[in-house]
């Protein structure tokens, strides 16, 4: 638990969010427009469009990859990691396999644009296996629960944020009606797309033909880069997207990536009772007497002093992880331990168990791998979710695959054929032959969650406030690297299709190790799962905590499973959904909604 | 334990009706309908923009210095402040000045007062504009600043000479009885309140505007040559540089917004959309548009834009040019594209823009070197950015570029020389983020009450 | 003066230039920019950070990284020596983008980067450590070893089988790569691929950031040059 003292009382305000982020933002624009008195802190700096994406200096690899300038610095605040509760944990000195967001607009504003839903059936992952595939199917060890919440209750904030984000796709379904060329495994809509599908890279078009060649369902995925220019509810404007390449860990110099800067915090700033606090490092959610109400939050400013800002409403809106962080710290709800299997907060920790497949052609074949932007791209989900027979199988979930070609940069970016050296004469010739003439796609596989798989407080290590760090005891599963396999080797058929001369396929062994050192993916989920019951989950289905009802716990944090595709689109329709609830319910009586 | 959510937006709004506390003044208390009126009409003429110091002064309290030929002026304390501003002005004071340029105290004003427009208000507003300004603006106490003007260019009788000489005969507005009305009203507001004459149309010898009104000329409203680094357009209905491919309801989103499907705002018409001309109805920005569009060309021989795509599609296949098309594709054609065509309201067009059909290109060289970015507004807050290219370019590439875009795509603008952009260079100023830290701070100025939540959201469908 | 985008004409141009001047290109907050030569007219790089023993063993282990062939630049004429050498003036290379909170404790590699030196201290242990090793091995420093020679040291550091003192040869060998990869492939600003020709030899565009018009130019060789932020 965290001791700092506050030396300054602020005036007291409605509602305080912790995190300006995504989640935060929306949050900020919902509780505002309900009236309320709104202060948002942000432990990171200001940051916008302009000048921390301004051209042409953003496109610089060396300074936002390898140097990670907009990410979380390192040397202040970390994560210590170990395989099994047996090992010790030591710290994430270098980011590697995932890379913290931090800053104003939060991960949102140099994210890549991958705009999903869910498969409906994800939602009640257990009941769902268990109904098809019998009560002993989902494994002993392995956490999963329903999140409490049907895919028809997200579906019109599913919509809403698609139309904020100005979204670019194409919807299969519309009222049950056919009404294009969309993914023909999506959820219902009530709606199509914001904006028409972006154009397809030609990366991604050899992918496409070759999918449909071997029988599967490819799709022009759903992209939160704009096809066009467009402005939101908010009367928020985008600019289009036009394949630059410098997307992922950069902020989008043209407004063309949708982000909390772009698309709701001009409608934010137009209002009197929204204030933003940046370089507000909250440490902690303080608890009255009682341990059952928040009286509001303790952070450090700027100039380092400890400050208590009072309010009705706290909203816990920082990234994944964090959340259950900033919960164990302020002594809301019990914390998890896995050898009594009992207490909520920290257990339910997901990541993503991806595969990756790179196929390279002959000279002149001119990929041009430089063309993309983060949410661009074909995919398709004939191997994601249960939308293929487990029975036989014997393991649960799955991965939506998709060449997503968000543009390739020599100093990372630039994939050569097996067995090609590190250095050297050879590895010089194999880069110049293959940086024009690859392809590559991704299996993007979800990821259960297990017993002992969680987050708790590092014994050791502390951020720059002497608080304890956050320890995540995490390794890869069986049943996930057994699905990425199987997933993996259906998408090698489209491969072959492609007819490369050559094809290099990087997929997990059973007894491989989470390994921090290559980037991955930065989804983890869970920590402050939801669900229907409160001796398994931190919040309710509104993300309300069963312990102190005057918090709520927004984004991936709430998630109790990682899902196949990237968790954006689904952590923002919860916080609209959750939003709701707060608007219509809770700020009119304010208690526990759920029993 | 507090069970109620307090609503503040609009409290404040309520307290500015009400007026009673910050009245010093007048026996009676005029109706809040009237100071509403008022100020209304101040956001028209937009007299916060002189009468504040930039974004720390206080409210109409003065101390904006402005260059002149002469030396700096400093704009005065307008808030009722009985001391320091125009709390013991009579309506008889206010009008006087309001039309004729003298003040209370008998000499006259420096012309950076638009009084010569202002003389052509109605009765009616003008009380209104009294009311607001003595009942419905915070009494401030700052002093008025003297001018930074040598004796003996300090003596004021000039000024009176110069009122005698290119003032109107100051009388009120009387509306003709017979005429569309929204022309009418259109007309009154661009020559009155809104005084865009004060920049867009050309002065003359003695520093006077050529023309107050459009009756018998072509000049009014015809381009003001060049203030501060940039070159003042032709809002007349003509080509080469004015309105004649904007319909009067892309002006009214202009003037509303700050961007349309042909433009971009930027140099100091920013401000008049931010302070003034997006707080105007919609009846009344479309009654200026359909005035401006009234207005017949100076040069009516001066021929349309005519689009020609060839060279779109040289640059579409990377075939270039010219050293200027090189730079083009290199640093602009991102936002602007090959065609020129930009992005709808995201990114102006460059092609057919007015801005580039002209012999001056000083506002063209400007934004390159400056970059630019448009006004944040209530219904349109996107401050959208373009950064500056000053350190990017050298006087001779910025004159490439600047000399392509003026010229292509059918363009009639004519060649830049670095000579041209070195001397812009001096005035040039790069671009300020404008969404910033400050201004999400508690407190800011320019904030209006948060909107209920929208109908969009739909109620999940029953299943 | 400014130069972008530099075109074959104009290197031409500059290369004919009767005592061409350096041309400068500086960028402000670009973590780490500085101020950079690009003409080959330049006289001998000094580095800043290294010793001279240090610097001739540091450019030879480069030099073989990505050496001189026909295919394109070597690491050397990219300027990749040189950008390290600035970069060991920058935050990075004190660690300061590091959690460098003890304590230190060895752990399997899959955790990544758990040495206690930032790269500064890093890489003066280490090129000592190498010529030690060197010398222990070969009986001469390794600038005296031949291309053949020099490869199998490196080798020898990928694999982790020598010896170079404190600093674990893998975790050495992994900080040069990927220094040298940096350096080679850069934006120019930063003091390596010198002339983007690393950048051309790939067919890499460099920072356009514009491919509107080439999306659905599919298997079309693009045919502009790179251009440089700056």
């Amino acid at each position: 638990m965290s001791d700092i003292k506050a030396d300054v009382k602020m005036k007291p305000v409605d509602a305080v969010i912790v995190g300006f982020g995504w989640t935060g933002a929306i949050m900020a624009k919902e509780m505002t427009e309900a009236g309320l008195n709104v202060v948002a802190l942000e432990r990171g700096e200001y940051r916008d469009t302009y000048p921390d994406g301004a051209y042409p200096k953003t496109l610089d690899e060396l300074t936002y990859i390898q140097r990670s300038k907009l990410f979380q610095d390192m040397s202040k605040s970390t994560f210590t990691f170990r395989h099994s509760i047996t090992g010790v944990a030591v710290p994430y000195r270098q980011i590697g396999a995932f890379k913290p967001g931090t800053g104003v607009g939060g991960a949102g504003l140099h994210w890549s644009g991958m705009h999903w839903r869910v498969l409906p059936e994800e939602l009640q992952i257990r009941s769902h296996y268990e109904r098809r595939y019998g009560k002993k199917f989902i494994p002993e060890g392995m956490t999963i629960q329903d999140f409490g919440v049907t895919y028809a209750e997200l579906e019109p904030h599913f919509d809403f944020v698609e139309k904020v984000f100005g979204t670019s796709g194409q919807a299969y379904k519309v009222n049950g009606i056919v009404v294009g060329d969309g993914n023909v495994f999506e959820g219902d809509r009530s709606d199509n797309y914001a904006l028409a599908p972006q154009k397809v890279p030609y990366t991604a078009e050899l992918f496409r033909r070759a999918a449909k060649a071997v029988g599967y369902h490819p799709f022009v995925n759903a992209s939160s880069n704009a096809s066009g220019p467009y402005t939101n509810p908010y009367g928020c404007q985008m600019g289009p997207c036009n394949f630059c390449g410098f997307c992922s860990g950069y902020a989008c110099y043209n407004y063309s990536k949708a982000s909390p800067n772009v698309n709701i915090m001009p409608a934010l700033r137009m209002v009197a009772n929204f204030e933003l606090r940046a370089n507000c490092n909250v440490v902690r959610i303080n608890l009255d007497g009682s341990k059952k109400r928040a009286t509001g939050v303790t952070y450090i400013n700027a100039d380092g002093k400890a400050v208590e800002q009072p309010a009705d409403l706290v909203i816990a809106s920082a990234f994944a992880y964090n959340n259950a962080h900033l919960f164990l710290l302020s002594g809301i709800g019990k914390p998890y331990d896995p050898v009594s299997n009992e207490g909520v907060v920290g257990r339910n920790i997901a990541y993503q168990m991806m595969s990756t497949i790179q196929t390279f052609f002959k000279e002149d074949t001119n990929t041009n791998p430089f063309i993309g932007a983060g949410g661009t791209g074909v995919a398709l989900d004939d191997w994601n979710g249960d939308n293929f027979d487990h029975g036989p199988l014997g393991f649960v979930g799955g991965s939506p695959a998709w060449c997503n070609p968000a543009g390739s940069k020599p100093i990372s970016g630039i994939a050569t054929p097996d067995g090609t050296p590190a250095w050297g004469s050879a590895w010089k010739k194999a880069v110049k032959k293959s940086y024009l003439n690859t392809v590559s796609f991704d299996c993007h596989g979800a990821n259960m969650t297990y017993r002992d798989c969680y987050v708790d407080l590092d014994p050791t290590y502390t951020d720059k406030y002497g608080q304890q760090l956050l320890r995540f005891t995490f390794d890869w599963k069986e049943n996930d690297i057994k699905m990425s396999r199987f997933v993996t080797d259906k998408m090698m058929k489209v491969a072959e299709a492609m007819n490369p001369e050559s094809i290099k396929v990087s997929v997990k062994s059973v007894g491989d190790h989470l390994d921090l050192r290559n980037y991955q993916t930065t989804h983890w989920a869970g920590g402050t799962a939801m669900g229907a019951d409160r001796k398994t989950s931190v919040v309710n289905r509104y993300l309300q905590s069963w312990d102190v009802h005057n918090v709520f716990a927004v984004g991936s944090s709430v998630f109790p499973v990682g899902i196949g595709y990237n968790p954006t689109g689904l952590a923002c329709a919860l916080t609209y959904w959750s939003a709701k609830a707060i608007r219509e319910q809770y700020l009119k009586d304010p208690r526990p909604l759920v029993a | 334990m507090n069970n109620t959510f307090t609503h503040t937006a609009g409290a404040l709004l309520l307290a500015l009706a009400s007026g009673a506390a910050w009245s010093t003044t007048a026996a009676t208390v005029p109706n809040a309908q009237l100071i509403r009126q008022g100020e209304y009409l101040a956001r028209a003429g937009d007299c916060i923009a002189c009468h504040t110091a930039g974004t720390q002064g206080k409210p109409f309290a003065g101390g904006l210095g402005m260059e002149t030929p002469i030396g700096k002026v400093y704009s005065t304390n307008i808030t009722p402040d009985k001391k320091a501003g125009i709390g013991d002005w009579s309506f008889a004071d206010f009008d006087k000045l309001m039309r004729t340029g003298v003040t209370k105290h008998g000499y006259t004003v420096y012309p950076a007062m638009p009084y010569p427009s202002y003389s052509r208000l109605s009765e009616a507003d003008m009380q209104a504009l009294y009311a607001y300004f003595m009942h419905g603006v915070k009494a401030d106490p700052t002093p008025n600043k003297a001018a930074d003007i040598p004796w003996p260019l300090s003596m004021r009788f000039p000024l009176t000479i110069w009122r005698w000489a290119f003032a109107p005969t100051p009388q009120p507005y009387k509306t003709p009885a017979t005429g569309d009305a929204q022309l009418l009203r259109g007309a009154y507001l661009v020559q009155g309140l809104g005084h865009c004459g004060a920049c867009h149309t050309a002065r003359g010898v003695g520093m006077q505007e050529k023309s107050l009104t459009d009756e018998g000329n072509t000049t009014f409203l015809a381009g003001g040559g060049v203030i501060d680094g940039w070159s003042v357009p032709s809002l007349r209905n003509e080509h080469g540089g004015g309105l004649a491919r904007w319909s009067a309801a892309e002006i009214a989103e202009f003037l509303k917004t700050g961007r349309n499907s042909h433009t971009a705002s930027f140099g100091a018409m920013n401000d008049v959309v931010a302070h003034s001309m997006q707080h105007m109805t919609d009846g009344d920005l479309a009654a200026m548009a359909k005035y401006l569009k009234s207005l017949p060309p100076s040069n009516p021989a001066t021929p349309a834009f005519v689009a020609d795509d060839k060279l779109g599609k040289q640059l579409f296949s990377g075939i270039v040019n010219s050293k200027g098309a090189q730079l083009y594709l290199d640093r602009c054609a991102g936002c602007h594209r090959s065609d020129g065509k930009g992005y709808d309201k995201a990114f102006p067009a460059l092609a057919g823009n007015a801005v580039l059909q002209t012999n001056d290109p000083t506002s063209a060289i400007n934004i390159v070197l400056s970059g630019g970015a448009v006004p944040a507004t209530r219904t349109a807050p996107s401050a959208l950015t373009m950064a500056p290219y000053a350190d990017i370019f050298n006087d001779e590439q910025t004159a490439q570029v600047v000399t392509f875009i003026q010229t292509s795509w059918g363009n009639r603008g004519t060649p830049v020389t670095a000579a041209q952009v070195a001397k812009v260079r001096k005035v040039s100023v790069p671009v300020q983020a404008s969404q910033t830290e400050a201004t999400f701070a508690a407190g800011r100025h320019g904030t209006f009450p948060s909107v209920a939540r929208q109908p969009h959201l739909k109620d999940a469908p029953a299943k | 003066m400014k130069i972008i985008g530099i075109s074959p004409h104009r290197r031409h141009f500059l290369r004919k230039a009767v005592g061409a001047a350096p041309v400068v290109a500086l960028l402000a907050g670009a973590g780490g920019g500085l101020a950079m030569a690009v003409s080959k007219d330049q006289p001998a790089y000094k580095p800043r950070f290294f010793d001279a023993t240090e610097w001739a063993t540091l450019t030879a282990l480069v030099d073989r990284l990505i050496p001189a062939d026909g295919e394109g630049p070597g690491a050397l004429e990219s300027g990749a020596h040189e950008f390290i050498d600035a970069q060991m003036n920058t935050p990075y290379a004190y660690g300061a983008l590091w959690y460098m909170q003890g304590p230190f404790v060895p752990s399997i590699e899959q955790f990544g980067y758990q040495f206690h030196m930032a790269p500064r201290e890093l890489y003066k242990s280490a090129l000592a450590g190498v010529n030690a090793a060197v010398n222990k091995q070969s009986g001469k420093p390794f600038v005296q070893l031949n291309a053949a020679e020099r490869d199998a040291v490196i080798t020898q550091l990928q694999k982790g089988s020598l010896d170079i003192g404190e600093v674990p040869a893998k975790v050495f060998f992994n900080q040069l790569l990927q220094n040298t990869r940096e350096g080679y492939f850069c934006d120019p600003v930063h003091g390596g691929n010198k002339d983007m020709l690393a950048w051309k030899m790939v067919g890499f565009p460099g920072a356009r950031a514009d491919y509107m018009d080439w999306v659905e130019q599919y298997g079309k060789k693009y045919p502009l040059p790179p251009v440089s932020i700056a």
